[in-house]
């Protein structure tokens, strides 16, 4: 069999979606089992990943590094310059952050990220990705009315805002930096973590609501 | 190939339902720690996004994000020679398991961080365009698996960065893993849908040499 054989491909999937049981959750399982008895992961590996991404690998990660960003002016010019590097700094690397790149909001431009071709994200520094991002109205709306999109998550754009919509299509991946609101001054970098929602991070959410 | 994962500006979608969470259910969670923690004998990560590409339309369209990925990782496992269909299909292998380690979650963060993979790699050929430079992308693409959208061919934009030279995806999914430059082109979103757009708004893609007519 021809390793990057695609009409095989299409024909084992084929094969797969017509002749397991319908239900996912079986279908993982079956998957799992045979993974695990042929010796390719320990279960135990799995549990823990899971458990990672349970409690340690989420937007909080994402938070702490747009925070900073709004204290220490020159994590913020490493951050905007080479975002790898900014989040490796902090610990926060893995998946999908090789080559990150961090774009700001300004007063007059609004940032949103999506992945039109696949579900590209940055998975460690921002944790598993939102349903919505994933989901196919998503990926087909983005790019041609993110003003709708945007107002379907609550985001009202002034006149002079230009939006500019990221689309994932090779091995960068994109964090955006939302504005520091007013009223934060004084702030510690926490504080100013626990305001930053994961959204703002993707570009479906903009004006940070401070408590 | 224009197959159905080719999304962007597709229309008749409906609303987007923007409360979902990242997981709704524990075979999803299961899902992603074995895609994350197991690979094919061979392939390229490029190999695996067309797989998944060549799923039926219908399927592709119809089940979840987390089911796809387990119904490719089933794919490409047979594909690579680790298990055969009726082994997938049967659910059962030959026993090699090895006594359950502990669950680390040291091992976990580790494992992680060892995902922090590069794409980019050193080439003597000198990039062909420059920051700032128009480029027209190519109205066909003949290649199985391409990352150039439907919606950007055929058009101008601007180039806003240049990235060196990256693994080009195109010739990665078929196991060809040379390295082209690769760049970030700004288009208008006038440019990409007609006049009815926002003429502050505008889209950008990562784009490799060979998506351009060339100079």
């Amino acid at each position: 069999m021809t390793r990057f054989d695609s009409d095989k491909a299409a024909e084992i999937h084929r094969h797969l979606h017509a002749h397991l049981p319908s239900d996912p959750a079986l279908r993982v399982r079956t998957l799992e089992s045979l993974v695990t008895e042929r010796g390719l992961v320990d279960p135990a590996d799995l549990d823990s990943w899971v458990e990672l991404y349970a409690n340690e690998v989420g937007p909080m990660r994402g938070a702490q590094v747009i925070a900073r960003s709004w204290t220490e002016p020159e994590f913020r010019d490493l951050l905007l310059r080479d975002a790898s590097e900014a989040v490796r700094s902090m610990g926060f690397h893995g998946h999908a952050t090789g080559h990150l790149k961090a774009v700001e909001n300004t007063s007059t431009q609004h940032n949103l990220v999506v992945c039109t071709l696949c579900s590209c994200y940055p998975f460690a520094v921002l944790g598993m990705s939102p349903a919505w991002y994933k989901s196919t109205a998503y990926r087909a709306r983005a790019v041609r009315e993110p003003r709708k999109v945007l107002a379907e998550f609550g985001v009202e754009l002034g006149e002079d805002v230009g939006v500019r919509v990221w689309d994932s299509t090779a091995e960068l991946r994109y964090i955006v930096v939302p504005e520091r609101p007013n009223g934060t001054d004084g702030w510690d970098r926490d504080q100013l973590a626990a305001i930053v929602t994961r959204n703002s991070m993707i570009g479906t959410d903009r004006d940070l609501r401070i408590a | 190939m224009d197959t159905i994962h080719d999304l962007g500006g597709v229309e008749g979608f409906g609303a987007i339902d923007t409360k979902a969470p990242g997981f709704s259910h524990d075979w999803e969670r299961r899902s992603w720690a074995i895609a994350k923690n197991t690979t094919a004998s061979s392939g390229t990560l490029d190999f695996w996004r067309h797989s998944l590409e060549r799923m039926e339309p219908a399927t592709y369209l119809s089940i979840s994000y987390f089911e796809k990925w387990c119904l490719n990782n089933m794919t490409q496992f047979i594909l690579a020679g680790d298990f055969t269909l009726e082994e997938v299909l049967s659910g059962r292998t030959d026993q090699r398991h090895q006594p359950n380690a502990p669950s680390s979650l040291q091992g976990a963060r580790a494992r992680l961080k060892a995902n922090e993979v590069f794409f980019d790699r050193q080439i003597d050929a000198p990039p062909l365009f420059a920051v700032g430079d128009s480029v027209v992308t190519r109205e066909y693409i003949d290649a199985r698996h391409t990352r150039l959208a439907r919606y950007a061919r055929g058009k101008s934009g601007t180039i806003r960065a240049h990235h060196g030279a990256h693994v080009f995806a195109d010739a990665a999914a078929v196991g060809d893993e040379r390295a082209e430059h690769l760049y970030t082109v700004e288009f208008s979103a006038r440019t990409l849908w007609g006049s009815s757009a926002n003429p502050r708004d505008s889209v950008t893609l990562d784009l490799w040499e060979s998506y351009f007519v060339q100079p």
